[in-house]
């Protein structure tokens, strides 16, 4: 083997030659090919992104004032003193509505995988949530509104409308509602992979339902419902219509909306940015961890 | 139906009893129960807002409030329509060159790179607004143009083309490209004439991906759109906003919902839900 080699080590250059330079023709077309995607990331995401985060750390609108930006940790502190509720109230709000989408979610999705044929259906059905949270906030707000078709349901109840529309769980019904199909999605990706015959054998074996459940069907699906629970949760940190249309006072802190009110309309640069940047670091973080969890193999 | 016509017949011929409600039944009933009590919760707000939209002020007038659509919101529609077109040609330009490079030539960190291109579905829609506002506002002096409002869509949903697309590639064996170019065709005929073709599910798919999002989304919209352009989406923000509640914003709204439910029925139609796998949609 090795004399082998050694004869052909003079060849070696010559046959290298001709496709190190091809080598770098393609590496010059893969560049141009994948240039534009770079580019629309880089100057429409990652620009920004950094702007905001030098941003964050200028007082008020002083970072495009003539004195030049006035640098400050100003922005951060007053998140920590007099928006932290803010800040929980949107996780809060994140929380409850993946806590819902997985209590509801496991069920339909697993039903949906092992028993129901009119699939497609179900999915053509299912991509209304998907057309916006806004229609969603809209349609709830009419349905809860003091006479509105829930009226009649509500008083049975004893709940009065207006407890009902400016409320917690209307905010987070309505935020799971838009996510549900995510979390289904997730789930019945990981169900589909589990053999039926499983839970057959778990059946044969004397399991009762609820210990095939947790001992079988829990382990196997279990990255799925963390990524599915992850991929929920990110998108539920930048709810905006939601509680805007459907909370209380309390839900209406949300953070995305705050910061368009302190950005956009009162334009508190500083801050409002600040903000960004703190419901830009829950998003990556969320971000990272699902990406370690879920299917990550489309591309090798 | 056999059992509700001749019971005894049939209790005759099957000699075991087989009631007509045991547990197994029980739990399959129960289970699609389940998921149609899911998909009408789904659709109720939808149903809601058509209920409404069929309402006027002088007792049920759908007419009145659709031909209001058309005349007082025809503009905000266009607007809508108009953006998406111009987006989704974006997205095919800038996603069809880089799907094409992620799955056929290979390079050094081509899975860091994929994530770096789909992070924009994942960074909040208000952070990716206040972040464009700033910058077209300061930096690049897009605030006038309906190109930043455009290109704004375009960053957000371009990664939605990419992914169907990098799945479509993948399916698509190698040797139709190298056939190809054994019988003489060029680069460019081989990418018109062989691949473009055989990918257009996977393209189709990534375009209604697009064109439900940019069609319905309203949150960047808010933070980046030029004065003078209101988009349908946008329009029915502000109206509840400023205005309450009217049959006619209902109108609006159903209006756009059954115009991207359309879409997505004529792509089911003409497709299968098969193209959609591995994207965010099903």
């Amino acid at each position: 083997m090795s004399a082998e080699a050694g004869s052909l080590a003079p060849l070696l250059p010559a046959t290298l030659h001709v496709p190190r330079r091809r080598e770098r023709a393609a590496r010059v077309r893969t560049l141009a090919l994948l240039a534009p995607a770079i580019l629309l990331a880089l100057l429409f995401l990652y620009y920004p992104l950094v702007f905001i985060l030098q941003m964050s750390f200028t007082e008020g609108s002083s970072f495009l004032s003539p004195g030049g930006p006035i640098s400050t940790t100003e922005n951060y502190v007053t998140i920590l003193n007099r928006y932290l509720p803010n800040v929980f109230v949107t996780l809060q709000l994140a929380f409850l509505a993946t806590a819902v989408d997985l209590v509801f979610g496991f069920p339909f999705a697993y039903i949906l995988v092992r028993k129901v044929r009119y699939r497609t259906l179900v999915r053509g059905l299912m991509v209304f949530p998907m057309f916006g949270a806004l229609y969603i906030a809209f349609g709830m707000r009419f349905i809860l509104l003091p006479g509105g078709p829930a009226t009649p349901i509500l008083q049975a109840l004893g709940i009065a409308s207006t407890d009902a529309l400016f409320s917690l769980p209307s905010v987070v019904f309505a935020m799971s509602i838009f996510t549900f199909p995510f979390m289904v999605l997730n789930i019945g990706t990981a169900l589909s992979n589990v053999d039926p015959t499983l839970e057959e054998a778990a059946a044969c074996l004397g399991a009762r339902p609820w210990q095939t459940f947790a001992r079988i069907l829990l382990p196997l699906t279990r990255a799925g419902l963390v990524a599915g629970a992850l991929t929920v949760f990110g998108w539920s940190i930048g709810t905006f219509a939601e509680p805007l249309l459907l909370g209380s006072i309390n839900e209406q802190r949300a953070l995305a909306w705050t910061v368009y009110q302190r950005g956009v309309v009162q334009t508190d640069y500083g801050l409002s940015t600040a903000m960004g940047t703190v419901l830009l670091i829950i998003a990556f973080v969320v971000t990272y961890l699902s990406l370690r969890y879920s299917r990550g193999a489309l591309v090798e | 139906m056999t059992t509700g016509v001749a019971p005894a017949a049939a209790a005759s011929r099957v000699p075991a009893r087989r009631p007509l409600l045991n547990a197994r039944r029980l739990t399959d009933v129960l289970s699609h129960a389940y998921i149609w009590l899911c998909l009408i919760v789904f659709v109720l707000p939808f149903l809601a807002l058509l209920g409404y939209s069929f309402t006027g002020p002088g007792g049920t007038r759908p007419a009145q409030n659709f031909a209001y659509v058309v005349t007082s919101f025809g503009d905000n529609l266009l607007w809508s329509l108009k953006i998406s077109a111009l987006t989704l040609i974006i997205n095919v330009v800038v996603s069809l060159p880089a799907a094409y490079a992620i799955v056929r030539h290979s390079f050094p960190g081509k899975r860091l790179l994929f994530s770096v291109l789909t992070l924009p579905l994942y960074v909040p829609g208000a952070v990716i607004g206040i972040s464009l506002v700033l910058t077209y506002n300061f930096t690049y002096h897009l605030t006038t143009s309906m190109w930043g409002l455009v290109l704004a869509m375009a960053l957000g949903t371009f990664p939605l083309m990419l992914t169907p697309l990098v799945v479509a590639l993948k399916d698509l064996p190698v040797v139709f490209e190298e056939a190809a170019e054994c019988l003489g065709a060029t680069k460019w005929q081989t990418y018109r004439r062989i691949v473009l073709p055989l990918i257009g599910p996977g393209l189709s798919a990534g375009l209604l991906l697009c064109f439900i999002i940019v069609f319905n989304e309203y949150l960047v919209t808010l933070f980046v759109h030029p004065p003078g352009l209101t988009t349908a989406p946008l329009r029915v923000f502000n109206q509840i906003r400023t205005a309450g509640l009217s049959p006619t914003t209902a109108a609006l709204a159903v209006t756009m919902q059954v115009i991207s439910f359309a879409a997505v029925l004529l792509f089911f139609r003409l497709f299968g839900t098969r193209h959609l796998k591995g994207t965010y949609l099903l």
